[in-house]
């Protein structure tokens, strides 16, 4: 390499030549160019775009080295700037999406495998200690008994529907784990979410609540991975994710049923739920099955409750139908801090 | 010193090393790979906790990943890396040396 290699970030919402010439890198190694992508970083040779990494907050993907420049020890290098860039911006643990085949590579830069579905897709992090120390956490919680059962609900917001879920699993387990999605991404904030299952749980015997982690339902282990065999993008999305519980989280706590209630209105969680029943039974896995129990929702007026439906609900301001899908705490705060104002005639 | 903040130093790339540190209540935790971990991993460990000590740190989770470096680049990555997660530098730079 005689010639002056080019480092430097690309925004690629400002850059549109950049960007372009990204998608052409990222074809050619097979991938797709990703919308939710903040930041690049690009190596460029003689004035041809040679590699490139991007950054989706903390999740690094979109990495490619063009095919004539691979075997040049390119990828350290790429590396480094990637996690300084991140480091610049806020984001000190990192994920990383990749294909099983390049685990390997990405070992020698950093990242160690959480979740590996074969053939498809894998998921790793920055650092050898990560879900290895949240599980050592998560032991200390660990219960007595022979049926521990787990649920892990967004509550967005809080229902009937959530409290008879709780209810049930706590009814036909000896105890039960809850977990509220950590993700900042929905209507309700995480804080607000996680007071109001608090709250609405109160009564209900042999129940610990946890707070959720980026190793559950969030922007790393969710995220959709756009592989060229786009059939394939919906598996292996719900797939990481229920491969850590099963190989990490549900271990260390020692869940052995996870209960979810029916799913009626969204497409996604009724994918979630039906892809549960494959990755967290079938034979897909070294560590044990869990049974998952699936109970038809509470409903209220013939109406399945749903989360969904109050948020619908506070968009048009039917408070009084509210009333009846959720606890008084949840009301009383979509009053007072979730009122949407409705628009006028346009 | 205290670790406040994580702090990143150094790079992947060969005979050097990449330093992330963290905050940690009270103890030491150093986590580290090498490629030559089977021939020099005691030796890095003991330089690590050694200019540790001299700038008086006790406690963190100090994750490494060792491309070859010599020492005098693991002392100087590391001394960067907790320079860049303390918030006021009391360390002595001539006992450093």
């Amino acid at each position: 390499m005689s010639e002056e290699l080019l480092s430097y970030a690309v925004d690629p919402a400002e850059e549109e030549n950049e960007r372009q010439e990204i998608v052409r890198l990222l074809a050619r190694s097979d991938l797709d160019y990703e919308i939710g992508v903040e930041a690049f970083v690009v190596f460029r040779l003689a004035r041809r775009l040679i590699a490139c990494a991007g950054l989706e907050k903390n999740v690094v993907k979109c990495v490619a080295i063009d095919p004539d420049w691979r075997g040049e020890a390119l990828g350290l290098k790429l590396l480094t700037e990637i996690v300084h860039l991140a480091h610049e911006r806020g984001h000190v643990h990192l994920f990383l999406y990749t294909k099983p085949d390049n685990v390997d590579f990405f070992r020698c830069c950093g990242f160690y495998p959480l979740a590996v579905v074969p053939g498809t897709v894998a998921l790793m992090e920055n650092t050898p200690v990560g879900i290895q120390s949240y599980c050592n956490q998560l032991k200390k919680l660990r219960q007595p008994g022979d049926v521990i059962g787990s649920i892990v609900v967004n509550a967005n917001p809080f229902t009937y529907g959530h409290r008879h879920l709780v209810e049930h699993a706590a009814a036909h387990s000896d105890w039960v784990h809850l977990f509220v999605v950590a993700e900042d991404v929905s209507l309700i904030s995480y804080r607000d979410r996680f007071q109001l299952v608090k709250a609405g749980i109160e009564g209900i015997p042999r129940v610990t609540l946890h707070p959720g982690s980026e190793y559950m339902v969030s922007r790393a282990t969710f995220s959709a991975y756009f592989f060229k065999e786009k059939g394939i993008v919906g598996d292996c999305f719900t797939a990481i994710d229920l491969l850590l519980f099963r190989n990490w989280i549900a271990p260390a706590l020692g869940v052995t049923h996870r209960f979810v209630g029916t799913e009626p209105f969204c497409r996604t969680t009724h994918k979630y739920n039906a892809d549960m029943m494959h990755w967290l039974r079938a034979d897909v896995s070294v560590s044990p099955a869990i049974a998952v129990v699936e109970i038809p929702r509470s409903e209220q007026d013939q109406a399945p409750i749903s989360a969904s439906a109050v948020r619908r609900l506070l968009r048009a301001g039917d408070f009084s139908t509210i009333a009846k899908l959720v606890p008084p705490t949840t009301l009383a705060l979509l009053q007072s801090k979730y009122r949407i104002e409705r628009p006028t005639a346009a | 010193m205290k670790i406040v903040r994580e702090a990143l130093a150094g790079t992947l790339e060969s005979s050097d090393l990449m330093v992330r540190i963290a905050p940690r209540d009270d103890e030491l935790e150093i986590v580290l790979q090498s490629e030559v971990i089977q021939q020099f991993g005691a030796q890095i460990e003991a330089v690590v906790r050694d200019t540790l000590a001299k700038l008086g740190i006790f406690a963190g989770l100090i994750v490494i990943e060792d491309k070859g470096a010599l020492d005098c680049v693991v002392r100087a990555r590391l001394q960067t890396a907790v320079q860049r997660g303390v918030d006021a530098w009391t360390a002595d730079w001539s006992a450093l040396s």
